[in-house]
């Protein structure tokens, strides 16, 4: 359903964040993306819904060119993608159900939205959102209220309010202690598996990656240096990919 | 002095120790005499030898700049830095490790504080001399005239005719509650009068005024009336009463008011009072109005000059610098400076007043929305861009809300500022309660000054507790 072709980025700065990158996703995959900090994993998927413009390369989304996208082609695009991020970039002031009506904007008139006017059935389905990640009785509260595992699932239920296509998830459990990484990680392959939502996701534990991933790929200073299942990360591989200093830690985490 | 350090140093950087035992003391004796602080710096104490040199050529140019600056011949403020220059040859001469510069720094400022004296015309004992003086006013400032007690007012009269002429007339008198009688129709100079009153409150004192043809009252005196409500008293007649006649030997008709005035209960505003609500009432809506205007006017400037937003090209980044430049210049000028200009401009009143308010608000909220701009969260603005939001969703649902209760405490702090310049602008003419209290200060009518202090107080102290009340409700 994806597809990365030679894909560069240089920030203005001159860090080549992504080098000449190129993979393809399958529809309903799980495709997990590790490397070190640095390495370009946030560059790659701020790519994929044109966050960030690329410098080179192509990214298709069901043969739609998402880097010639402009306007309102672009949002339509952008609305079909969700995204979850590390530090959950709820709007902190807002309320539970304006930051899940937020994932709705794509879709809404937005002269009417900007007044704050939502329709009925949008506030339902915001309300079915939030009681599919079991926190219904939150949505009155102000979003800085709630506990990062909380927040993290606002940020799902907002997605959700997307529909979308494809989600890409930004280190979505890094700032959760283990037990709600998996909780969290469970609503993503829910919707991975019973709604068919293509996920694309970078984590940093091996323990999380070898659960929930389908396919791995491993970057390395922008470079791909790995693709393949994820089983197949060895020690080898991983020293590869995490880089020779990181062996030691890294390498007894694994085993 | 930099030079000789050079030189020096190189060499003795190898070894330090035995270097330094040869260094020839005569010589940085010398060096010190010639120039403050060379030695020092010759001895390797570049510090000390800094400290040195400043203070003594800092006193010199202050010595001299005091003489320039009272035209004196000589100053004997001179010993200062001679005082200075005398100390580090002996310094160089018997400490020549200490790195204390100690002493002529407290002497530059014995110096700064004698010379600043004089310039100041600083004058301690004042201080304590003339407390007197501001007694008197102190005790009428503490006495502020804002209410008084609501009174009523009986009052009669009754006419005389003075002196007494050939063919009198019969004397008129008031009609009503009050009654006053006469009981001589006419009088001349040193007579004594008998009157008489009934109706008054029983047992209050009654004003007893006579008041001549044309001109003000000439005399007056007071009595107390008895339980009936009857008053009864022996007047005589002084020469005062003739003084604005044009020939005191022709008869005139006059009148002897008598006047009581009783507590009704109650008080009522005190004219003061009434002027010191209006004041205040115009130095808030002044506040309240510049604040506001103020405040819509610095919204686009805060944008314009929040970093993050304007320095993506070039031509943004110019205009960022333009703008924050007249902000900060603008927010330099003190409001108070901006309303002598305004009040020569468009006259007195509150209007010159809220048009620097309002200038100054602009530019001073202007920088601080721009900073609320520059610290948002990118979070949320890229989390609502990835949702296929629209620039204007992005801004309403991403940034508003990040911005809107920094923007109204801000503004709300700002509000509480400007009612106390307000005040202030009231006295260059700007209006409000400020104008009215300059007046009474130039009338020397401490009541009245007094009352506008209270006053002040009490809203300022209202609108500190608002104030902070709402923004920590905000923040
Ligand atoms: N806005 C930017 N401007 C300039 N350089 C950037 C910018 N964002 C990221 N970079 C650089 O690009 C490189 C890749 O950064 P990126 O954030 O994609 O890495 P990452 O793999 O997500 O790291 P982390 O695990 O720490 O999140 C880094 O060298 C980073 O310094
Ligand atoms: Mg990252």
């Amino acid at each position: 359903m994806l597809k990365v072709e030679h894909l560069t980025k240089v920030y203005p700065g001159g860090t080549v964040a992504l080098k000449d990158l190129s993979f393809e996703v399958e529809d309903g995959e799980f495709l997990v993306v590790i490397g070190l900090s640095g390495s370009g994993k946030s560059t790659l998927l701020r790519c994929i819904n044109r966050l960030i413009d690329p410098t080179e390369g192509k990214i298709t989304m069901d043969g739609a060119d998402i880097t010639a996208a402009k306007g309102a082609e672009l949002r339509h695009i952008r609305r079909q993608i969700g995204m979850i991020f590390q530090h959950f970039n709820l709007v902190k002031r807002s309320s539970v159900m304006t930051n899940v009506l937020n994932g709705r904007l794509g879709y809404l008139n937005p002269w009417l939205s900007t007044m704050g006017i939502f329709p009925a059935e949008e506030k339902k389905r915001a309300q079915q959102a939030l009681a599919r990640l079991g926190i219904e009785d939150k949505v009155h509260s102000r979003a800085d209220e709630l506990s990062g595992g909380q927040q993290q699932r606002v940020g799902i239920a907002r997605t959700l309010m997307q529909e979308p296509k494809l989600i890409l998830a930004d280190e979505p459990v890094a700032s959760l202690d283990p037990v709600l990484a998996h909780s969290i990680l469970q609503y993503l392959e829910q919707l991975n598996k019973d709604d068919k939502v293509t996920v694309i996701c970078s984590l940093h534990y091996l323990d999380l990656i070898q659960r929930y991933a389908t396919r791995v790929i491993g970057l390395k200073d922008g470079v791909k240096v790995f693709e393949g299942l994820p089983s197949e990360i060895n020690r080898v591989k991983f020293k590869e990919i995490y880089g020779e200093e990181a062996q030691d830690i890294r390498a007894t985490a694994l085993e | 002095m930099a030079k000789k350090h050079k030189i020096f140093v190189q060499p003795l950087s190898n070894n330090h120790m035995t270097k330094t035992k040869t260094a020839p003391k005569w010589l940085a004796i010398l060096l010190s005499a010639f120039l403050p602080g060379l030695g020092q710096a010759f001895q390797r104490r570049i510090r000390t030898g800094l400290y040195i040199f400043l203070a003594f050529a800092t006193s010199l140019a202050v010595v001299f700049w005091d003489r320039g600056y009272t035209g004196a011949e000589s100053s004997s403020w001179m010993i200062i830095p001679a005082l200075i220059w005398l100390w580090n040859i002996f310094n160089v001469a018997f400490f020549p490790k200490a790195s204390s510069a100690l002493i002529p720094v407290f002497l530059w400022l014995i110096l700064a504080y004698g010379v600043g004296a004089k310039v100041t015309e600083f004058n301690l004992p004042a201080l304590f001399q003339n407390v007197g003086r501001s007694q008197t006013m102190i005790r009428e400032i503490l006495h502020p005239d804002f209410v008084q007690p609501l009174t009523e007012k009986r009052t009669g009269f009754s006419e005389i005719e003075s002196p007494c002429s050939s063919a009198l007339k019969a004397p008129n008198h008031s009609t009503g509650d009050v009654t006053v009688t006469i009981l001589q129709p006419c009088a001349n100079n040193g007579d004594i009068i008998t009157i008489e009153g009934s109706g008054f409150w029983p047992n209050e004192s009654v004003t007893v005024a006579w008041h001549i043809p044309i001109g003000p009252q000439a005399m007056s005196t007071t009595v107390m009336s008895d339980a009936q409500g009857n008053v009864k008293l022996d007047w005589q007649v002084l020469p005062i009463v003739y003084s604005n006649a044009p020939d005191p030997s022709i008869p005139q008709i006059h009148r002897v008011v008598l006047t009581q005035e009783h507590p009704s209960g109650g008080i009522e505003l005190s004219s003061v009072g009434g002027y010191v609500l209006q004041g205040i009432s115009e130095t808030l809506g002044l506040a309240f109005l510049s604040t506001i205007v103020g405040a819509l006017f610095a919204i686009p400037f805060g944008f314009l000059a929040a970093r993050n937003l304007m320095t993506g090209s070039p031509i943004g980044t110019l205009f960022y610098f333009i703008i924050r430049t007249i902000l900060n210049i603008t927010r330099s000028i003190e409001a108070l400076i901006m309303a002598i200009i305004f009040v020569i401009i468009v006259g007195l009143g509150p209007f010159p007043g809220m048009i620097a308010l309002t200038i100054h608000t602009t530019a001073a909220l202007g920088k601080l929305y721009s900073e609320v701009i520059e610290g948002i969260d990118a979070g949320p603005i890229e989390a609502i861009r990835a949702t296929g939001a629209n620039w204007l969703q992005v801004v309403r649902f991403a940034v508003i809300p990040q911005i809107v209760p920094s923007f109204t405490a801000l503004t709300i702090y700002r509000w509480d500022i400007n009612v106390r310049s307000s005040t202030i602008i009231g006295f260059v003419g700007g209006g409000g309660i400020g104008f009215f209290l300059w007046q009474w200060i130039i009338l020397q009518d401490f009541r009245a000054v007094g009352s506008s202090f209270f006053a002040i107080a009490v809203v300022v102290i209202i609108m500190d507790f608002l104030s902070a009340q709402i923004r920590e409700r905000l923040v």
